[in-house]
């Protein structure tokens, strides 16, 4: 038996127990309980998709960890970790409410050129050290949640050049825009978050085809200048929408709140100016690097 | 500038246990937390952290900027918890007995009409997620304070991460005070020729733009000798066979107490949780108080 049927064999004894946990959690308990297949469905389904797409780019040099890897994953997280803490210190100014964290382009950097382990690392660690040194403490979702910010943008090593990356999100955004939409317009009137009561959501439906058709025109935009900047923006963008998704979300969990309060407290504020400052100044680190890269061929 | 660790070190319980088994019952207290809403069992873990915290003799004075910032956030979600659902992904409570309503106030210019009921579940949800919230806090503010920067290699090697990302992880801790000096001297550098990153002028778009003179060349220059150590650490043959770590760590019978300890609670919370205890807990003296008793 070879290493990638091994683990195909390890994942499918995960699924299958994770399944069984729920339907025996759900049946021998009190409280709710899971209706109808739905719901294992769903997560069986999502557990092959991950499967599926490991087993599509297992052998891809974006998941290698080699030295240099090992390398640029610890000076990744340790810079990360040290921009948090200085920049978090020292007076900053901030302009219309929108907070100037410059940090945020160090694991979306690291992950777009070094592929997804370096950046999800150096978003992981980097958050863990940047917290040790204010001394707020470990805060697993958020950890995670910064990985996965640089996670993300190295995905884009998993396809064979820049343009066929933009393609592949374009048809994404495409897509999610297309189902989300139309979900909308089938059932328009649903319990709103906030007041509780039945309200008219076409609105945003319309919302996400305006949304959707204006981030398909910014990267037709973006390519005109540079692929690699379109590349670069977009995939960042995505991965912050990813991790600091991840990590409100994981708060309602964690710590209790309500949607509303995910979304207002910390995706906003948070997803917001980390985007801004990302689209500023990885492309500069960018462009700096390249210029590097060309003077000593490495 | 100066970079330096929360660490010190201290002769005390907590301090002389294993880093591993201080981890897993960090991560076992987290995932039993999150299993329940009733603000007694809530105050019971709340009590076990802040038992934890006084046990390392950390003192009010060193963690005090930490408790302030982190006790500001808590407050504010907490309040917009409060003015904006029920919590939790699956609402934690879904009977009100209304205590007091306040409002309605007419907005100006759209004539919406804003009102808020304090009622008996909201403000019992409240304090419990302000209990439950301070005990995370608690357990995550001792560890960088209690745990010798140097051990997180080797420790998180021995709770099972690859040798390699344990490497990494060490040798990150390691680049930190580096790193800072040559941000310090890019900074001076930078100041010499009249950059003022207190004093950044222009629009939001400008004033990011401003900071590429202060990342652009640490980041660089750390890329750039990274080379360096890659090249001696291939010329060492790193990662050819299994690591030896200067640091050893080894279970004593109070590492292991308490790894059983962490594993007894998460068990007991987890069928507590199964058999439908722990959840939202209302006093009957509140909803008399709603006229609901």
């Amino acid at each position: 038996m070879n290493k990638t049927t091994r683990q195909a064999l390890n994942w499918l004894i995960v699924l299958i127990v994770f399944v069984l946990l729920m339907a025996l959690a759900s049946a021998l308990t009190s409280g709710d309980k899971i209706r109808g297949v739905a719901p294992i469905g769903a997560t069986a389904v999502g557990i092959i998709a991950i499967l599926i797409l490991y087993f599509l780019t297992a052998r891809s040099v974006a998941w290698e960890v080699g030295t240099r890897q090992v390398v640029y994953m610890a000076i990744g997280a340790a810079l990360y970790g040290l921009f948090n803490y200085i920049f978090n210190t020292i007076p900053m100014p901030s302009v219309s409410q929108v907070a100037l964290r410059p940090s945020v382009c160090i694991p979306i950097f690291f992950g777009y050129v070094f592929g997804p382990v370096v950046g999800f690392f150096t978003g992981a660690v980097g958050n863990i050290l940047g917290d040790f040194l204010t001394g707020w403490g470990v805060y697993p979702a958020w950890d995670v949640g910064n990985g996965l910010m640089g996670l993300v943008p190295g995905l884009v090593m998993l396809f064979a050049d820049k343009k066929r990356s933009l393609n592949f999100l374009t048809i994404l955004v495409a897509v999610l825009i297309i189902i989300a939409a139309a979900l909308i317009f089938i059932n328009p009137r649903v319990v709103g978050p906030w007041t509780g009561e039945i309200e008219d959501f076409s609105f945003w439906a319309w919302a996400f085809l305006i949304g959707g058709v204006v981030v398909i025109a910014l990267r037709f935009l973006l390519e005109r200048a540079s692929v690699d900047l379109a590349a670069v923006n977009l995939w960042g963008t995505l991965g912050i929408i990813v991790g600091i998704g991840f990590a409100a979300i994981a708060d309602i969990w964690v710590n209790g709140y309500s949607l509303a309060t995910a979304i207002i407290g910390e995706f906003a504020p948070a997803a917001g100016p980390n985007i801004l400052n990302a689209m500023i100044l990885v492309p500069i680190l960018l462009a700096a690097y390249r210029a590097i890269q060309a003077r000593t061929g490495r | 500038m100066l970079i330096a660790w929360r660490y010190r070190e201290r002769d005390t319980i907590i301090q002389r246990l294993d880093p591993r088994a201080r981890i897993i019952f960090m991560v076992a207290m987290l995932f039993s937390i999150i299993q329940f809403w009733d603000l007694r069992i809530m105050l019971a873990f709340l009590g076990l952290a802040m038992l934890q915290f006084g046990l390392a003799r950390l003192t009010w004075r060193e963690t005090r900027r930490a408790w302030l910032l982190i006790s500001a956030i808590i407050l504010f979600m907490t309040v917009l918890t409060f003015f904006t659902g029920r919590g939790g992904i699956q609402e934690a409570y879904q009977e009100e007995h209304l205590i007091r309503r306040l409002g309605p106030v007419t907005l100006p210019l759209t004539g919406w009409q804003l009102h808020l009921d304090i009622t008996a579940e909201k403000s019992i949800f409240a304090l419990s997620q302000l209990a439950r919230m301070y005990a995370i806090t608690a357990l995550a503010i001792t560890i960088p304070y209690t745990i010798d920067p140097s051990l997180y290699g080797v420790t998180f090697r021995g709770l099972g991460l690859p040798d390699k990302f344990a490497y990494a992880m060490d040798l990150a801790f390691r680049f930190v005070p580096t790193l800072g000096r040559d941000f310090s001297v890019t900074l001076d550098a930078q100041r010499a020729r009249g950059y003022e990153v207190e004093r950044l002028s222009g629009g939001i778009v400008a004033q990011i733009r401003r900071l590429a003179p202060l990342l652009v060349p640490v980041v660089i220059n750390a890329i750039v000798s990274a080379e360096d150590i890659i090249d001696a650490m291939d010329l060492r043959a790193f990662g050819i066979g299994p690591r030896t770590w200067v640091h050893r760590l080894a279970y004593r019978p109070a590492d292991r107490a308490l790894i059983l300890f962490s594993g007894l609670i998460f068990a007991a919370s987890t069928v507590l949780a199964f058999m439908g205890v722990g959840r939202l807990w209302v006093p009957q003296a509140l909803l008399r108080l709603a006229g609901g008793g």
